[in-house]
């Protein structure tokens, strides 16, 4: 697939400077994870009266397994066991967690929290274009770039809403019409450069895909990741590894969105082992490698991992957790003030609790992407994209 | 695997023998004649562009097929519509001898997961649900009950399951046909309470292991937010909460006999007193949430959910406020009758409509159908779907697959992948007689061939100079496949 009949007659800007501004990767955890097993409160003995059965023994509960144990963070908070994958990044300062934050919404509605968090917005009236896609909107590309923002999957979040294009894409080596170099290809391939002409989104989606096609005929998918980084074998893990063939490219790439599902842990989550156990290790793993692969553009790198809210602190009958308030999350880049656990920690006693007994947000959320654009992403102010909402930067990042 | 073999060399005999698809007015007999002819079954009149009827029809179909068309302009469009809401008068032979091959599609959860084991060595939970969604696919090409299958399309979003979850793999078939099909047309109130019920919506939503002593608020939620009152329908954590008390012990059986049957396990049922929506609950048990049931299904925010909702699937995005509220109104004076909510949406808001973008299932359903494809809907449109974003019953969270436009647009490639594998025949068990539709077009020239096929495929000829441009992108005398792929892959074709 790399020689394409038509690709003679390409022409492309140099990449784009990235000296400026980071390319910004946005994981979004679907379904509410729970970062209070993912991010443990081992100071806390609310925290194990509250899970009998499924908190995370202490770092240095000599009961429990050692495989089963927290790994100590700092001295109150430790990660699960299945998270060791990011200590590296931990140890080396690159990896920052915020804890006990998230958005003013209590609906506890996985949709509507989701919506307003990607659309960044207080409540229903906001612009109903999302945070990223406004960012992208208000920051001028550096020369042409045959992809502005990507979504591994099928689908692009709300959050990359707005008036740039974002390309859908699952994996670099399906990303061509059909038999290389056949006739009806080409002559296919012509109709449609004659067809996504207009103005309009799906014109200019279309024109997106094209330039991508051409693009991406450059980059060999097979080719081993640099510095050993190995991707855990699952879709995530594909996603990510996609993310640094699309950033080590340097086609212009600004944004990467990944989804992970799987999060709404209703039921028999499990505790060091078990189902969120493997989530847990399917993100560690699958971002730690993205962190080793891209180990020399870190300084031009932001990931942020992020899902719509926390869970009950209590476990529920089944062994599981309901849906709560205030979450953790990760910032993983070579210009975080990393190694450390940020924001007020509430508290988990019933007195410090919200709602049906959630972890209370003491960082909103935007206090933390607005900092992130304003320090990493170039942008002086950020009214525009959290119009609703006064940035409170919390030294997240040097 | 002997059995599989054979169970496949049986639906193959199957479909050789009953050959293309059912189609709008023509008999059985002229279609077995069509067959025998060697030729798609297509009105013997060339079609005539109708773009406002097309575009109704569009949006009440999997894509309007040529013999529709005929059929909705002899009727008019409101005896179209009349006759479509009234599905059990529609002869659908066609449909039920392709699908006469699916042995799980009426078996109960025992037997999928007996019948499962059996066929291989350890359950393989691909087998049941690839058959549904083959199945599904069939219907929403081949049945002349287009509207019908269009309902069941939405309601299989509102009350989503998603396939992978614990054993809906198995459950996912009979909510699919003792749930969702029966109440497609039905009383909304029918179908809540079915749902509820429904051990496929038990298992997705956890209610199965909500307890007394800790109760699971995961249906109950979901239940008021996205299946009734909508997100600001006037509920409060607390009824949430209150409700999942009263669902506590509504499971399904996990004995072996009548495994996967509803079951009402009063052991785990919280016999405490309750207080949903400011109304006090009587503890009697199983019953004590039928009340509330039904104060949701008659509740004015229910109504006004539905009907923005239904309203939105057919005249796009922000549909008339006076046809919102008089769908709501037919609802609240019908008792939930979806049949007297969709009359005003599909009557008088029609001529209304704006435009939507395509979701994949219309997308390649609207190309088989309009090109009159034969296909089993087995893997190879299955993996197609899946990569255009939208494998049947695999979305995982229960508001269903979305339905605003820009969710789809920035995945095009996997359809124009489609359109060119379809145009060449390498869209594996899927072909379209090409020398048939050739001789059926009957065009003189390319330029009027290409009129022809754009009238079968968006409704209308592309205008001239726009023909011309593509026509000279093709290369000069291009195929009638290459400029089928052209057009399904066009931005015209994403758009009902």
């Amino acid at each position: 697939m790399k020689l394409n009949t038509w690709l003679p007659r390409l022409a492309f800007a140099p990449p784009t400077s990235s000296a400026k501004r980071d390319v910004l990767v946005v994981v979004f955890l679907r379904g509410a994870a729970d970062t209070l097993n993912m991010i443990v409160p081992h100071g806390e003995d609310a925290y194990y009266a509250a899970r009998p059965v499924l908190a995370i023994a202490r770092p240095d509960d000599t009961a429990a397994r050692a495989q089963d144990r927290a790994i100590d963070l700092d001295g109150f908070f430790g990660a699960h066991p299945a998270m060791r994958a990011l200590l590296p990044a931990w140890q080396s300062r690159q990896l920052a967690i915020v804890q006990a934050c998230g958005a003013p919404d209590e609906s506890r509605s996985h949709f509507r929290a989701m919506e307003l968090m990607e659309r960044g917005v207080q409540d229903e009236h906001g612009p109903a274009t999302g945070w990223i896609g406004r960012h992208l909107a208000a920051t001028p590309p550096g020369a042409r770039s045959a992809m502005r923002a990507v979504a591994l999957g099928e689908r692009a979040p709300r959050s990359l809403a707005g008036s740039i294009p974002v390309t859908a894409l699952r994996s670099i080596a399906d990303a061509h019409l059909g038999a290389q170099g056949g006739v009806a290809t080409e002559h296919l391939r012509r109709a449609l450069d004659t067809m996504y002409q207009r103005g309009d989104a799906l014109a200019r989606s279309g024109r997106q895909t094209l330039d991508l096609m051409r693009a991406l005929d450059r980059i060999d998918p097979a080719a081993p990741p640099a510095h050993n980084a190995r991707y855990p074998d699952s879709e995530f893990g594909h996603a990510c590894r996609q993310t640094a063939l699309l950033i080590n490219a340097q086609i212009g790439l600004e944004v990467a969105a990944i989804d992970l599902g799987g999060w709404d842990t209703h039921i028999a989550q499990g505790g060091a082992q078990g189902p969120l156990a493997l989530l847990l290790r399917d993100l560690a793993e699958g971002v730690a490698a993205l962190h080793v692969d891209l180990r020399d553009r870190m300084n031009a790198v932001s990931i942020v991992c992020m899902s719509e809210f926390g869970r009950r602190v209590a476990e529920n009958g089944g062994l599981g957790t309901d849906h709560g308030h205030g979450g953790a999350m990760l910032l993983i880049g070579g210009n975080v003030r990393g190694g450390r656990v940020h924001g007020d920690w509430p508290g988990l006693q019933r007195e410090q609790l919200i709602g049906p007994g959630d972890l209370a947000a003491t960082t909103d959320y935007r206090d933390i992407l607005g900092e992130l654009l304003m320090r990493r992403l170039g942008h002086p102010s950020v009214e525009a994209i959290f119009p609703d909402h006064i940035v409170k930067p919390r030294g997240l990042f040097v | 695997m002997t059995t599989l073999t054979r169970r496949q060399f049986l639906r193959a005999i199957a479909l050789l023998a009953t050959g293309a698809g059912a189609s709008g007015c023509a008999d059985m007999r002229s279609r077995a004649l069509g067959r025998i002819a060697g030729s798609p079954t297509l009105p013997d009149a060339p079609m005539q562009a109708n773009t406002q009827l097309f575009r109704a029809l569009s949006r009440m179909t999997f894509g309007p097929r040529a013999d529709e068309i005929a059929c909705a302009q002899s009727t008019g469009l409101a005896g179209w519509i009349e006759e479509q809401l009234a599905p059990s008068t529609i002869d659908d032979l066609g449909v039920s001898i392709r699908l006469s091959g699916f042995d799980t599609l009426a078996m109960s959860a025992g037997d999928i997961i007996d019948w499962s084991s059996q066929l291989f060595d350890d359950i393989d939970k691909d087998a049941p649900v690839t058959e549904l969604r083959s199945a599904t696919l069939l219907r929403q090409i081949y049945s002349r009950r287009q509207l019908y299958e269009v309902m069941v399309d939405f309601w299989s979003d509102h009350f989503n399951i998603f396939a992978a979850k614990g054993q809906c793999w198995a459950f996912k078939t009979v909510d699919d046909r003792e749930v969702i099909r029966p109440h497609a047309l039905g009383r909304f109130g029918d179908l809540l309470r079915a749902s509820a019920r429904s051990p496929a919506m038990l298992e997705y939503l956890d209610n199965h292991s909500n307890h007394a002593d800790r109760p699971n608020e995961n249906y109950a939620r979901e239940l008021l937010e996205l299946h009734t009152l909508g997100v600001n329908g006037g509920y409060t954590q607390s009824d949430v909460m209150e409700l999942a008390r009263g669902l506590t012990g509504w499971r399904w059986r996990e004995d072996g006999f009548r495994h996967g049957e509803f079951a009402f396990d009063a052991t785990v049922h919280d016999f405490g007193e309750k207080s949903i929506l400011s109304a006090r609950i009587n503890a009697s048990g199983e019953n004590e949430v039928e009340g509330v049931l039904e104060r949701l299904t008659t509740h004015p925010s229910t109504a006004r959910h539905l009907a923005l909702k239904l309203a939105q699937r057919f005249l796009g995005a922000t549909p008339p406020v006076d046809i919102v509220t008089r769908a709501a109104t037919a609802y609240a004076n019908s008792h939930g009758a979806i049949q007297a909510m969709l009359r005003p949406i599909l009557l008088d808001g029609l001529a209304h409509a704006t435009p939507i973008f395509k979701r994949p299932a219309h997308f390649l359903g609207s190309a088989l159908r309009a090109l009159h494809a034969d296909t089993d809907g087995g893997r190879p449109v299955l993996d197609a779907l899946e990569r255009m974003g939208q494998l049947p019953f695999a979305w995982p969270t229960p508001d269903g697959y979305p339905r605003h436009d820009a969710a789809w647009q920035n995945n095009l490639l996997p359809r124009w992948q489609f359109a060119l594998a379809l145009a060449d025949n390498t869209l594996g068990n899927t072909r379209i007689d090409w020398p048939a539709l050739e001789r059926w077009l009957a065009a003189p020239s390319p330029a009027s061939q290409f009129d022809a096929l754009a009238t079968l495929l968006l409704g209308a000829p592309l205008d001239a100079p726009v023909r011309d441009s593509l026509l000279h992108a093709l290369g000069d005398s291009p195929s009638l496949q290459i400029q089928s792929a052209a057009l399904i892959a066009a931005p015209q074709f994403q758009w009902q």
